[in-house]
């Protein structure tokens, strides 16, 4: 009894170690296959396993989706800063397109005019409603004098009449002070377009029996020396003969787009030339 | 020396608002006329002496970027002006309503002398027409800046402008 007392734990374990040495020999053969202690491990932990699962995947997708919106706010402030960039960028474009398809048509005018001319832009307007006029960016400096004829690539803006070092003032073809000698371009009928102020002008001292119609185009006759001859001014829009009197009432429409107008050509002759 | 400075800078700011940035955004019949608002500041708040002077500068300034005929709106500004400072003495000057009345009144004074004097002495047709035509939408813009200048916190002090 002391013997097993004394031997008792060693002899104990060798025999549980014999013990799980022959059950691990014995399920060897059988290893692809469960045996009735797999099997009931396994039905007992079965209910508890797939919503032990769920809910571990709730916490793995929580954790994970926390992860990543640490970086997200970054990604999305640096996303937004992109996009402001790029929307930068594209109106930039957009401008650049324009201007470039401005300067394109002026620079056909340019070449058509056969007299050395200078380009100019547009910096600000008359104070008042009442007169007509445009302030652009040359002056004196660059060869500027009174009278010198202004043109853009659609037609005649106007002329120069007031000329500081730097900038110059453009009395256009629409104020009321404006006169330019023109001629019909269809039959060659003469006048002077003066300016209604509105934005239109009207064709003066043509006689009753000139050949003048609606949709007309109105070019400039040469007279007078400032304007070279044929550049258009505008289109009739109205032709009134009254009974009695000597000329015609003739509105025009003139072609230059003078509120959006950003660039002109100053031609480089001297009025008197 | 910080408030003439700060004259030139406001004066400087009408020039190129209304000559440079307004026109971009507000069809023509609408532009405001900062200078005759100006002026109308001046005569109800300022001294007689430096005042006319300045008036008649302020127009002079106007008729540099406007129109043709140097002296025209100057001649006109100095004639409201004295005309304001001559009864100014009998109104609350410090009132923004009166103000606004003023720059109303002063802006058809205004269009009334520049009409008056062009059809005298130049050769505009039609001039009649287009003031006519503007004249209403004139008159209720510089309203609008008259009112807005009441809110400017220079409005409100007491002080007299020299």
């Amino acid at each position: 009894m002391d013997l097993f007392k004394k031997f008792g734990f060693v002899l104990l374990a060798g025999i549980g170690i014999l013990v799980a040495l022959i059950f691990y020999s014995l399920n060897i053969p059988h290893k692809r296959s469960a045996n009735f202690v797999e099997r009931g491990v396994m039905m007992v932990f079965a209910p508890v396993m797939k919503p032990a699962a769920r809910v571990s995947g709730f916490f793995e997708d929580t954790w994970d989706n926390y992860l990543s919106l640490v970086g997200v706010r970054q990604e999305n402030l640096r996303l937004r800063d992109e996009i402001k960039g790029l929307n930068a960028r594209i109106l930039a474009a957009g401008e650049t397109a324009m201007a470039n398809q401005r300067l394109e048509k002026l620079l056909g005018m340019k070449n058509s005019v056969k007299l050395p001319s200078l380009t100019v832009s547009v910096v600000g307007e008359d104070l008042s409603s009442w007169f007509r006029t445009l302030v652009i960016d040359q002056g004196s400096t660059s060869g500027i004098t009174e009278g010198m004829a202004v043109v853009a690539a659609d037609g005649v803006v106007g002329q120069i009449v007031k000329v500081a070092p730097n900038t110059s003032r453009v009395l256009l073809l629409t104020d009321h002070t404006s006169g330019i000698a023109a001629t019909i371009q269809r039959s060659r009928a003469r006048g002077v377009v003066k300016g209604k102020g509105e934005g239109l002008c009207s064709l003066e001292f043509t006689t009753r029996e000139e050949d003048v119609k609606v949709g007309d185009m109105v070019v400039t006759s040469g007279i007078g020396g400032v304007f070279l001859k044929g550049i258009p001014i505008g289109e009739v829009t109205m032709v009134k003969r009254g009974e009695y009197g000597i000329f015609q009432t003739v509105t025009i429409r003139p072609l230059v787009n003078i509120a959006h107008l950003e660039e002109a050509l100053v031609v480089l002759r001297e009025p008197h030339d | 020396m910080i408030r003439n400075a700060s004259a030139i800078f406001a004066l400087l700011l009408a020039v190129v608002l209304q000559t440079s940035v307004l026109p971009i955004h507000v069809a023509t019949p609408f532009k405001p006329d900062l200078l005759l608002v100006a002026m109308v500041y001046l005569a109800l708040r300022g001294s007689s002496a430096s005042g006319a002077l300045l008036a008649w500068l302020l127009g002079l300034v106007k008729d540099v970027f406007s129109g043709l005929y140097l002296g025209l709106n100057a001649f006109s500004f100095l004639i409201i002006f004295l005309v304001i400072k001559s009864i100014s003495d009998l109104l609350y000057a410090e009132s923004s309503e009166l103000f606004v009345v003023t720059v109303t009144a002063a802006s058809l004074a205004c269009v009334t002398l520049d009409l008056l004097m062009l059809l005298m002495l130049t050769s505009t047709p039609g001039i009649l027409y287009s003031m006519s035509a503007g004249l209403l939408p004139h008159l209720l813009v510089n309203a609008f800046a008259a009112s807005l200048v009441t809110l400017l916190p220079v409005f409100s002090s007491p002080q007299e402008v020299s």
